[in-house]
């Protein structure tokens, strides 16, 4: 086969191109619908919203980190009673270029329940995503984090935590040769990380025929008489934001969209899709981190950026506990206080581990296409999403002390800035509110979910949208819960298989 | 004249202490200039909005009917711990836009890095690819210390 083309911003003539199928976004599940796609033969071009950018071009800053590969720079914030800042990408490859890189397989549990309770289609049996998930594993190179440059805010987490008795584990990471030089947050400089933009993308343009556009927010997907027929929008400009030229895709069978939790509903709705369940269910696992304060150098920059876990309370508490070192730029927002006290606690900063638990949330919200071209989100985490966070909090603040820390800083306003081991209790009365909580939300879904009917889903059982024929949604927008675990693999998965049925389709 | 207001707030919450050089020492002006001229525009709102707020809070935080700026160096930073701890919700929030704004800067200087034995970054290449996969660079590069 030929090879295709990549095309990225340009001003002038209208682009029109042809293809089998139009794939929207080329994150987790976007890359994985359409490599599997193109392996089966199909002509696929794949329109990303960011530009294409390989490991040379990541920046080193979390300056450049926002303003070259974030979504708007990391400003979209779930509103409610409180500001919750949204964290994804956007570019070639998608939120997986700057995530932590953990991989986990999609519990069983989880799988049973959109079954019984949503209505997932047969073709996404336990057999078929495992498959699914057998070959991801290899392609992406998955393996346990190497101990030798896990650091010491993981150890110290894993040791902690197993002195308390609760299971933790080393992460699973889709990296080859990882030096723990924690830099998965700015997207990996020595091309360790295994992301779509080095393998799926080049691989569809190079050995496929496949085309990608880069710089190319679809506007809308293109209908004739209830069927999706393609996709359109103006290539912009990723550092001024400028309107470029037009693009339509022509898609003879069919529009495979994944365009994230936070853009695949608002696509749909500027679409003209109208399903009452559109936009909403929209779910998350928010989480906030606890920071232990050593008598030694603990020297959170090196490391990857999460080499320890625990799901000891998955099932019973509903959270995840792992370790997230930050870099300086972001630590010192996260660190209370302002003025001089707050730079002499940065002073500290070689003495200080983080951990964090993450909410398997039950918290439910919207998200809005809104009149002026922007999303607004409303997430509000309940009492219960609280007591839970309080929970894991305490029990990471516990741990931290099993490890020596002198003192931790909570983060939580209503408890004191730093917190001795005598003082645990006070996790307790902290308050369920959440402006009394540095909450951040990165794991997202919803926003276009599966079901089985159209009064309370956007999609059926095969991830087709109701009411329009060949269109699809093989991302976060459409996984009807959260999983309590990190949901990558579960989206790439969900996305192959999907994209193997389109494919046997006559 | 809004470079110099968020200016004068970063300044207030990084300053220079006996072991660490603040935003007082460091000119982190031509940054700012960079990220309010590209930002997108929820982001300017919120760095200037809690500039705003830095600047017209002195009453609600340490009982001063005064600017920020007019604040002798004690009572701004008597103003900044308390914008930071404040009841408020909002006012805390305005501490915490200046925070990150100042952090991205403060966090990557080399001078602060090199204080504290971090390794020091080098340049954001700010390139993308093009067509044919070869990077291209797409913004000039900035007149900042990053
Ligand atoms: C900091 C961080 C760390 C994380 N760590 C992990 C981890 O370690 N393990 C894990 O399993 N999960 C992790 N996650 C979550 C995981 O990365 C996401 O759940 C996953 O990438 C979501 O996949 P997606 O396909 O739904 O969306 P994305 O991967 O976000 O991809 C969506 C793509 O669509 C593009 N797009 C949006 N709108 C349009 C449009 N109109 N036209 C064209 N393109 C469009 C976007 O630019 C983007 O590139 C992390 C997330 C964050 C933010």
């Amino acid at each position: 086969m030929s090879a295709g083309q990549h095309l990225t911003f340009r001003t002038g003539a209208a682009v029109e191109l042809d293809c089998d199928y139009a794939v929207v976004g080329s994150g987790a599940g976007g890359a994985s619908a359409a490599i599997e796609l193109a392996r089966a033969g199909l002509r696929v071009v794949v329109l990303e919203a960011g530009p294409w950018r390989d490991p040379q071009d990541y920046p080193w800053t979390m300056f450049g980190t926002m303003r070259d590969m974030f979504d708007s720079w990391g400003t979209l914030v779930a509103t409610g009673d409180s500001i919750i800042p949204v964290v994804q990408a956007s570019l070639v490859g998608g939120t997986p270029v700057i995530n932590s890189a953990i991989v986990v397989r999609t519990p069983g549990d989880v799988l049973q329940a959109w079954h019984d309770q949503h209505g997932l289609g047969d073709t996404f049996d336990e057999r078929a995503i495992g498959e699914a998930q057998d070959r991801i594993e290899r392609e992406l190179q998955i393996q346990e984090t190497d101990w030798q440059i896990a650091g010491k805010a993981a150890d110290y987490m894993l040791q902690g935590l197993r002195k308390l008795s609760i299971e933790a584990h080393p992460i699973t990471r889709n990296v080859a040769h990882c030096k723990g030089a924690m830099q998965c947050l700015q997207g990996c400089r020595n091309r360790s990380k295994q992301t779509a933009n080095l393998l799926w993308m080049r691989e569809l343009v190079q050995e496929r025929g496949g085309d990608v556009l880069s710089c190319a927010p679809v506007d809308r997907v293109l209908r004739v008489g209830g069927r999706a027929v393609g996709v359109s929008g103006r290539f912009r400009h990723p550092a001024t934001r400028a309107a470029g030229a037009t693009f339509s895709v022509r898609a003879r069978r069919g529009v495979v969209l994944a365009a994230s939790a936070t853009g695949t509903g608002p696509l749909l709705q500027r679409s003209g899709v109208r399903l009452p369940a559109l936009g909403r269910f929209f779910r998350g696992h928010p989480g906030a981190g606890v920071v232990g304060v050593y008598p030694h150098a603990i020297d959170m920059h090196t490391g990857p950026s999460q080499a320890a876990a625990s799901m000891h309370h998955r099932l019973d508490q509903g959270i995840k506990l792992e370790s997230l070192s930050l870099p300086l730029e972001l630590f010192a927002a996260r660190v209370g206080g302002a003025g001089a006290p707050l730079v002499d606690k940065l002073g500290d900063v070689r003495n200080c581990a983080m951990w964090v638990t993450a909410v398997r949330a039950d918290a439910e919200g919207e998200i809005h296409q809104t009149w002026w071209g922007g999303r607004s989100l409303r997430y509000v985490p309940t009492r219960q999403d609280l007591a839970r966070l309080r929970f894991g909090s305490k029990l990471l603040a516990q741990a931290h002390f099993e490890m020596g820390a002198e003192k931790v800083w909570p983060g939580v306003a209503g408890l004191p800035a730093e917190l001795h081991k005598d003082q645990l209790h006070l996790f307790d009365d902290a308050p369920l509110d959440n402006r009394a909580w540095t909450w951040v939300l990165s794991h997202l879904f919803g926003g276009a979910v599966l079901g089985a009917t159209p009064a309370t889903a956007v999609v059926g059982p095969d991830l087709h949208v109701f009411g329009v024929r060949d269109l699809h949604v093989v991302d976060a927008a459409a996984l009807p819960t959260t999983l309590g675990v990190n949901p990558q693999h579960t989206i790439m998965a969900v996305a192959a298989v999907t994209a193997k049925a389109l494919a046997n389709r006559a | 004249m809004w470079v110099a207001l968020l200016h004068d707030a970063v300044c207030a919450a990084f300053p220079s202490t006996a072991r660490l050089p603040g935003l007082d020492r460091l000119d982190s002006r031509p940054f700012l200039r960079e990220m309010l001229q590209h930002a997108p525009w929820v982001m300017w709102f919120g760095a200037i909005g809690s500039a705003i707020a830095w600047q017209l809070t002195p009453l609600l935080t340490i009982g001063l009917p005064l600017p920020a700026v007019l604040l002798s160096a004690g009572a701004r930073a008597r103003h900044a711990s308390a914008m930071a701890g404040h009841r408020l919700y909002l006012v805390r929030m305005a501490m915490v836009m200046i925070k990150t704004v100042g952090g991205l800067y403060w966090g990557a200087a080399p001078e602060v890095r090199a204080a504290l034995g971090l390794p020091t970054y080098g340049q954001d290449p700010a390139t993308v690819r093009d067509e044919a996969f070869a990077a291209r660079i797409i913004r000039p590069p900035c007149t900042g210390a990053l």
